[in-house]
């Protein structure tokens, strides 16, 4: 690698007006940066430090004042128990439902990828097809199939005699998970079928060359080339599951098994617009944002050691 | 009036002993003053968050007899208390609308925000005696008037007269023979009603009846008593139906209940007087076969009832045009010709003493196979305890609520527990508020 000279050089008149011009393109995005993404942030970590103090005969009618807090919201959301379980709950629903889907979507990209495949195009449309219909509306679709009384999966199991409750206590958290994996499987595959798109056909035809079968092809040469896509995916369904919300929320009014902590998302929902307590709903905001953040960058920190690894071995 | 002087406060709680301590404030202190109103001449217009069905037909009459007030309703949803979530929110941003539709259970809520305008000041008080005493009386805190009366909902029993009659079941009048005709009905497959645990309102309705009082005030502190005695044989009435399989338990008002109620598969159901509406819009194929009778009670004999639901209309604190506002809020709540078009669209029982008759409640008279059911909601109208109070975090406590039940019925646990857990969480909220409380 060439050196790079340490003494400060004094930018030419071109380099500076570049500079200047790129000031100018970035400053937008900084404003937008600073003004939709640190200002909340900020402004969230400052409310979660608040509480209330009311003055006045019943504590109506007199002052209230939002008084210093310390970390005492951030207790409160650790002790209450429904919170913490609601991290358990997604971690456990993290921890199966994402390496099935992303198994799935990468079997589908593999699958559509393959030159003999006909009718591509119709198919991959329509995998991706459920990613345009919104949480909610996916979440109300899901919900009759769910309802008992009212789905003709549970009719049909019925009739044969089994007994199932898709909105009971044990199967509630696997019917929102297949919700999920039939929303976002299509969306994934579509980023990984888009990096193997990018793979150079000269590899493919080295491979046949070699005497590769398609399955040798799949396993040694597109899997490895498309690790960035499998990884990027990984972490967006990682957030993705840590943000829970919409399907428990559609589903709760119709299952007994589903409580108002659910999810860590829920919780925080809950303490702002039905308790009414913001404060205590920042805190609870920023504890997720908190654990969001420890596990994308633990993840990635975990495949880049073993990719470093990899490259090594 | 801010920094109430400590005489007002004890002054307060003296009255007490009829209603809540407030002393006599309760306008918001920040700054403004008062409001200037409107001039004459000046044409405004009011903005009206409501939910209620038809609710746009009656404000279409006020439009066309005041050019110079007009009314904007602004429908919002009722789904899980959205409406409120979305007025605490407005009342934070300081954008609230001038009008607002508010369940007397949420009132206190908004009064610990300073959202309600205190309408003594705008003259209320001559209306008085065109409501009902007791609804009246939810809105009341101290000497402050916080909303004008609209509708309440006293309880009974729907059922299905026809199925009933099939199986020679007698409508039941007593909670024994209520639990006897369960056991009767779930011999002939069908059953006889479901205990929704997230139905908070409902609950609350039943404990009620029993004579629980979940709130009080004791000088300027908050009393909760979730887990009384009253409420305890509520709790324990009901989870012996449940354990035993007697009833289901379900979610009311959803999906798979009303597909029960529109085969039959439940045969009754214990709502309030606006529920007509809502079984005549959702199981219209069972017209002519549903009855209403009074709400079991739990000493024969007896003729006590409760409430479930009812409303509001209440003025949010930063209107610009108080007068106006509440000239809408009585005028809706008490024109006669406003009334009508309220009932036809199933509001529940009018706050308003005049305007109507109970044979004009009996639109649904067909569904009910002829009968004159508003009686029996006019009944129960008068057996209501007036006594009970609502505290300021309802919401919270229904849901509390709701999460306990869930939860006791997936793993089994007594609904004794469950009270006994709301209870402790129900004063920590309380305390979360700022609020000075304790238990009852």
């Amino acid at each position: 690698m060439r050196r790079v000279s340490k003494a400060p050089r004094r930018l030419t008149r071109t380099e500076a007006r570049s500079a200047r011009a790129a000031s100018g393109f970035l400053l937008p995005f900084l404003a937008l940066f600073l003004l939709c993404f640190i200002a909340p942030i900020g402004y969230a970590l400052y409310e979660s430090l608040l509480k209330v103090e009311r003055t006045g005969p019943l504590g109506l009618g007199g002052e209230t004042k939002q008084v210093w807090a310390g970390l005492s919201n951030y207790a409160h959301a650790l002790e209450d128990d429904r919170f913490t379980a609601g991290f358990g709950r997604v971690l456990l629903f993290g921890a199966v439902q994402i390496p099935l889907m992303i198994a799935f979507a990468t079997a589908l990209a593999l699958l559509l990828d393959a030159a003999s495949a006909r009718w591509v195009g119709f198919f991959r449309t329509a995998f991706f097809l459920p990613y345009g219909v919104p949480g909610v509306i996916a979440s109300i679709l899901w919900g009759f199939l769910y309802v008992p009384g009212i789905s003709p999966l549970v009719e049909m199991a019925d009739s044969m005699g089994w007994d199932v409750d898709f909105l009971g206590r044990g199967a509630v958290l696997w019917s929102i998970a297949n919700i999920v994996t039939w929303q976002f499987t299509g969306y994934n595959m579509l980023v990984l079928i888009a990096q193997l798109k990018a793979v150079p056909g000269e590899l493919y035809e080295a491979a046949r060359i070699d005497g590769a079968n398609a399955w040798q092809v799949a396993r040694h040469i597109k899997l490895p080339l498309i690790r960035p896509a499998l990884v990027l995916t990984t972490v967006f369904s990682l957030i993705g599951t840590l943000q829970l919300f919409a399907e428990p929320k559609v589903l709760k009014p119709l299952s007994n098994s589903i409580d108002s902590g659910y999810t860590p998302n829920l919780a925080a929902y809950n303490e702002a617009f039905t308790s009414n307590n913001q404060h205590i709903a920042a805190a609870e905001a920023v504890l997720l944002a908190l654990v969001a953040c420890v596990l994308s960058f633990g993840f990635l920190r975990l495949v880049g050691q073993r990719g470093k690894d990899g490259d090594n071995g | 009036m801010t920094g109430t002087p400590r005489r007002a406060v004890l002054g307060g709680a003296a009255a007490a002993a009829a209603g809540f301590a407030l002393a006599g404030c309760g306008s918001d202190d920040d700054g403004g003053g008062e409001p200037k109103g409107r001039k004459k001449g000046e044409k405004i217009t009011l903005t009206f968050w409501s939910w209620v069905p038809g609710i746009d037909k009656p404000v279409a009459l006020w439009n066309s007899k005041n050019p110079e007030v007009r009314v904007k309703v602004e429908k919002v949803s009722a789904v899980d208390g959205a409406q409120y979530a979305k007025m605490h929110a407005a009342i934070k941003a300081g954008n609230p609308p001038d009008l607002g539709q508010i369940e007397y259970p949420v009132v206190p809520s908004f009064l610990v925000d300073n959202g309600l305008l205190d309408l003594t000041k705008y003259g209320v008080a001559e209306h008085k005696d065109m409501f009902i005493g007791w609804q009246w009386q939810q809105s009341v805190f101290g000497k402050a008037v916080y909303a004008v009366p609209q509708a309440s909902g006293p309880m009974g029993l729907f059922i299905r007269q026809d199925l009933f009659d099939k199986w020679g079941i007698e409508p039941p009048t007593t909670w024994d023979e209520y639990e006897a005709a369960a056991t009767a009905i779930r011999k002939k497959g069908a059953w006889i009603e479901t205990f929704s645990a997230t139905n908070g309102n409902r609950f609350a309705g039943l404990a009620w009846q029993a004579g629980a009082s979940w709130f009080g005030t004791e000088g300027d502190t908050w009393t909760v008593s979730i887990d009384d005695e009253p409420t305890r044989k509520v709790a324990d009435y009901w989870y012996d139906l449940a354990r035993r399989k007697l009833i289901k338990t379900i979610p009311d008002r959803q999906n798979a209940w009303y597909k029960d109620v529109q085969t039959g598969s439940i045969a009754s159901w214990l709502g309030a007087s606006w529920g007509d509406a809502l079984l005549v819009g959702n199981a219209p194929k069972t017209a002519g076969k549903w009855r209403v009778v009074p709400m079991p009670q739990w000493k024969k004999g007896d003729a006590s009832y409760a409430n479930w639901g009812g409303s509001t209309t209440a003025v949010f604190a930063k209107t610009k045009y108080p007068k106006d506002a509440l000239a809408f809020a009585i005028w809706l709540n008490t024109d006669p010709e406003s009334i009508k078009l309220l009932i036809e669209n199933g509001y529940g029982t009018p706050g308003a003493k005049q305007g109507y008759t109970t044979s004009q409640l009996d639109v649904h008279k067909d569904f009910f196979g002829g009968q004159a059911y508003s009686k029996v909601f006019d009944e129960a109208s008068k057996g209501v305890d007036t006594s009970w109070k609502w505290g300021p975090a309802t919401d919270t406590l229904y849901q509390r609520l709701g999460d306990a039940f869930t939860a006791a019925i997936g793993d089994g646990s007594d609904f004794r527990s469950v009270l006994k857990k709301v209870q402790g969480e129900t004063i920590a909220d309380l305390k979360e508020k700022g609020l000075k409380v304790k238990a009852g």
